[in-house]
């Protein structure tokens, strides 16, 4: 008889009847064979695996992780409500005790999506892992620190920007190597911002890496890490794109591959990113998530044309993520040292390509280096959309002092912008002033 | 005529009626043999069997043949291939794996050794078995390895399911099951048909013969024959047919509650027809691919045993026997309508008896006690309905427009039917807040239900315009899909297909159809469109025959 060692929860939301276009990745059609494979298999009449109604997130949710340029409405579909509503779902469950862990099946995905939101990249509009975790923060406030990791094949540099100053997430991204693949990012030296200096950790794997390359940096560097920083809250954005068949990447996982990885993880929840073998691997691989969350047997979920002769990893490869590894462990161990020397106030400039629409964005970050807070900061963000604005984040545990500049900034903000947007975390307030 | 007949656990109910309306009811108590129930039945309805145009039997038959595990050994052969180990599944040593695979679309990725088919069968034959049931994973979406096993051993085996005409739904080990269940049920419904038909031909009813199913609707006995499995848990469909019919709204939300002595069975009517659990109903704690009709069961009945604990009164979950009223030990709800002076078929005094130390040790009156008692069972009732009406709300939506437009069922009034329902009805109203209405007739609202349920049919067609095909597993058909096939194209193919079929169903008479689930995508590899992926599901409405509302 099958069982379930754990209560897994599952929100499927495949979102029929939403698409980026007919023939874009991102489509209709995307989950129909991994609803298929799952109700064949008869995963949900599992005792313990329970499927539930995704819920809606609200405007004020999305407030909570993103700046939208000019506006929520305008920036995202009901699709994109749905799937962070799916998101937070799944938490709820989870830290009601509903359920053991949970896996939000949902599209469309978000670690693309950064802070500021003037349109769609790489697929995402918003950054439903995001939306989720500030969900969490805001009404379990039990949670203080919380792991993403990240699995799918490209950098999730939306979610690496949204933590980027946070000393409390830490955001850990494998994927295949940034100079192979979009978004081109995701380096060792991209390990967060001055207060929160080790708490993004980068891996990124050469192409025809496989489950062999993947689970060797499971097991030397985020197993040791997450146990070392003892999160509250584990989460994996589960993309599935780094599949032997996947037909944008070029990476060699199998479903067996990402069913271990989720068994070592053992994460809270699992949100889906990315994955568009929509017919070779999505079936096998999810199904190989939902049972190895609910501590169920995986070891016969297989792709029917699985080769393991074909996808084999070369030793070179082995050699070069053990060496990585061990680097990444070690920055890890000595990120004491990553902080730099102290200024009161940090500045970065950088432009942002919007590849879903066109779209470019030139960004200018004024961060105060705060030795009792994590640091307030303030985007400056210029679009080709035409639109300016400034955003200001006074962060969890602010400050008096930084709590006063954050609102100074928003009070007298200079400069000619379209609207100023103020994220106030502990007041959980969220403030658009158009200038 | 219509000649229905419920055989209940303890009671054997028929009724006789026309487009006049019921001429005539009769009640018996079942006995070993239900031949001889049905027969004692129809006697007492002394009616004239000439006029009647056709029988419908609600049985529990199947049901207890499953739950008491009162069958022939049956074997199963099964092919899968990877994703969840199918022997977690095999419910004897008589289920055998054979090799054989096919994806999600239907594409053969391991071929069927005929050799081991056979070398199975011999095995499963050495053991004396005469029913075997052939399933494969995905055999919805191409029922190739379990139409070429059907081919290799018909001679074999007396009694032959294949999975994929139990239903088009998609699920594996369900499909297992419910094969397993029907093949094992086969020769219980063919003996128990034969007899039937033998008694009802010696009394001159030359009738056809229908069976009431788990969704509510009928079937043809001959239909039957093939798909006994489809009769299973009869009894709470004929109960909400019977509440469908005998109510006098056909619009909105209503609870149905089927008062009986250990429990109280409830479903909902929307609009006019039960709502239906989604992926199939469970039997004997099994889950089957089975439509059926959504029901709860509450440990609250006539009969329920009353206890006090930590100080609270308790009604239910179970029973410990009759009421004391009718000569057993402890109090239940019964004895406290007795108490109250209402008229039932127990004994005033013994009630009483029962129930003075109770109302002593809480220090009030009988009657007080009485009515507490029946408002505990009555809230035992709401709790459980107001978690069912959750339940139901709470079942998933896969597209944004449902998301958005969610369809709320919230039940506005309440049918109350069963022994007790009568008495129970003043409690019900004030626990629930609402209208509750005993309908007359109501002591043999199942076997008016089985009497005029419509005969019911579903049927599934999967089209696949790349691989250039069309399955309908539920009538065995396959066609080749032309490329420019649109979803109309396939809805009309399904409702032809219906039509044509309706022999091999078992349905009759004034069937309306109509489309209940269609979808169609476009199949895009590359950036190009290869093709199209559409599903439709297509069903025979279910419902009150005509005749009875025209009246």
């Amino acid at each position: 008889m099958m069982e379930a060692k754990k209560k897994t929860g599952l929100i499927f939301f495949p979102a029929y009847d939403w698409e980026i276009s007919p023939t874009h990745p991102e489509r209709k059609e995307r989950l129909l064979y991994t609803q298929d494979q799952v109700l064949e298999e008869g995963v949900l009449d599992i005792e313990g695996i329970r499927e539930f109604k995704a819920g809606l997130a609200t405007e004020h949710d999305i407030g909570r992780a993103h700046f939208c340029v000019p506006d929520v409405g305008s920036r995202i579909t009901e699709s994109h409500n749905v799937s962070a509503g799916g998101c937070i779902e799944a938490a709820r469950l989870v830290l009601e005790g509903v359920v053991d862990n949970a896996f939000a099946l949902v599209r469309p995905p978000g670690h693309h999506a950064m802070r500021v939101v003037h349109g769609s990249r790489g697929f995402c509009n918003i950054n439903i892992e995001a939306v989720m975790v500030e969900w969490v923060r805001r009404h379990h406030s039990r949670i203080k620190k919380i792991a993403i990791v990240d699995t799918d094949c490209h950098h999730g540099d939306g979610t690496q920007d949204v933590y980027w100053h946070d000393p409390d997430v830490l955001y850990i991204s494998i994927h295949q190597d940034g100079r192979t693949l979009y978004p081109g990012s995701g380096f060792p030296d991209e390990y967060g911002g001055p207060n929160a200096a080790g708490m993004t950790l980068n891996i990124p794997l050469p192409p025809r890496t496989s489950d062999e390359g993947m689970l060797h940096v499971m097991e030397e560097v985020v197993m040791p890490v997450i146990d070392d920083f003892k999160p509250d809250l584990i989460i994996n954005s589960a993309g599935q794109d780094n599949h032997y068949s996947d037909p944008i990447t070029n990476m060699s996982f199998t479903a067996g591959g990402y069913a271990r990885l989720n068994d070592m993880l053992s994460p809270h929840i699992c949100v889906l990113e990315g994955g568009y073998s929509i017919e070779s691997a999505l079936p096998y691989v999810n199904t190989g998530i939902i049972l190895a969350l609910a501590g169920a047997d995986y070891s016969y979920v297989r792709e029917p044309d699985l080769d393991p002769e074909k996808i084999r990893q070369d030793p070179r490869i082995t050699e070069y993520i053990k060496r990585l590894s061990g680097q990444i462990l070690t920055l890890w161990r000595t990120r004491a040292g990553l902080r730099p020397e102290r200024r009161e106030f940090m500045e970065r400039s950088r432009s942002i390509y919007y590849d879903t629409d066109g779209i470019s964005e030139n960004q200018n970050e004024v961060f105060r280096f705060c030795d009792a807070c994590p640091g307030v900061f303030k985007l400056d963000s210029a679009a080709s959309t035409g639109y300016h604005i400034l955003g200001i984040h006074i962060p969890h545990g602010a400050c008096p002092a930084c709590r006063d500049r954050g609102q100074s900034w928003y009070e007298k903000p200079g400069g000619h912008y379209y609207a100023v947007y103020l994220q106030d975390m502990d007041q959980d307030l969220y403030m658009v002033r158009r200038m | 005529m219509i000649l229905g007949i419920d055989i209940g656990g303890t009671h054997t109910d028929a009724v006789c009626l026309d487009g006049r309306g019921i001429q005539a009811t009769a009640k018996a108590a079942t006995g070993e043999d239900l031949v001889d129930s049905i027969l004692e039945v129809v006697h007492r309805l002394g009616i004239d069997y000439t006029a009647l145009s056709r029988v419908v039997l609600s049985t529990t038959l199947s049901t207890n043949a499953i739950v008491e595990k009162k069958y022939a050994p049956t074997g199963m052969i099964v092919s899968a291939g990877p994703g969840i180990d199918p022997r977690g599944y095999f419910l004897t040593d008589a289920f055998l794996l054979v090799k054989g695979a096919m994806d999600h679309r239907g594409r053969e990725y391991v071929p069927l050794d005929p050799e081991q088919v056979k070398a199975a069968a011999g095995t499963l034959k050495a053991k004396g078995i005469h029913g075997l049931g052939v399933v494969s994973k995905f055999s919805v979406r191409n029922p190739a390895h379990e139409t070429a096993m059907a081919a290799l051993l018909e001679k074999d085996f007396r009694y032959l399911s294949m999975g994929h005409t139990m239903s088009g739904s998609l699920n594996f080990p369900r499909r297992m099951r419910t094969t397993y269940f029907n093949t094992a049920v086969m020769p219980v419904q063919e003996r128990f048909v034969e007899s039937v038909q033998k008694a009802l031909t010696k009394l001159g009813i030359h009738a056809p013969l229908f069976f009431l199913k788990a969704d509510g609707g009928t079937f043809a006995s001959s239909a039957a024959d093939r798909l006994p499995v489809e009769t299973i848990l009869s009894g709470p469909a004929a109960s909400m047919m019977g509440a469908l019919a005998l109510n006098s709204h056909t619009k909105g939300a209503a609870f149905v509650f089927d008062v009986g002595g250990t429990t109280t069975d409830m479903g909902i009517l929307v609009n006019g027809l039960p709502i239906l659990e989604p992926g199939g109903v469970d039997i004997g704690g099994v889950k089957t691919l089975v439509r059926g009709l959504k029901v709860m069961s509450v440990g609250a009945g006539g009969d329920s045993c009353i206890c006090l604990e930590e100080g609270a009164l308790r009604v239910g979950p179970h029973r410990s026997g009759p009421p004391a009223c009718m000569g057993g030990n402890s109090p239940t709800p019964m004895d406290a309508f007795t108490a109250l002076g209402e008229s039932t078929p127990g004994d005033a005094r013994k009630a009483l008896e029962a129930l003075a130390p109770l109302a002593g040790q809480r220090g009030i009156a009988v009657d007080e006690l009485c009515r507490e008692i029946i408002s505990v069972m009555a809230e035992n009732i709401r709790q459980k309905a107001i978690a069912f009406v959750d339940e139901v709300n709470s079942h998933p939506v896969y597209t944004i427009f449902e998301m958005l437009h969610p369809e709320i069922v919230k039940p506005e009034r309440a049918i109350l039917i069963g022994g007790p329902a009568r008495l129970l009805k003043p409690f019900m109203e004030e626990s629930l807040g609402m209208e509750c209405e005993v309908p007359e007739h109501f002591m043999v609202a199942n076997a008016l239900g089985a009497a005029l349920a419509r005969t019911t049919a579903q049927i599934t067609l999967m089209a696949d315009t790349q691989m250039r095909r069309i399955v309908c597993p539920e009538l065995h058909m396959e066609k080749e899909a032309p490329s420019t096939l649109s979803i109309e194209d396939l809805k009309s193919i399904g409702i032809r297909a219906l039509h044509d079929h309706a022999h091999i169903l078992g349905i009759s008479d004034e069937i309306e159809i109509n489309v209940i689930e269609e979808q169609s995508f476009n199949m895009v590899r590359g950036f190009n469109t290869v093709g199209r992926n559409m599903r439709v599901k297509i069903q025979t409405t279910p419902g009150i025959l005509p005749l009875w509302r025209e009246q």
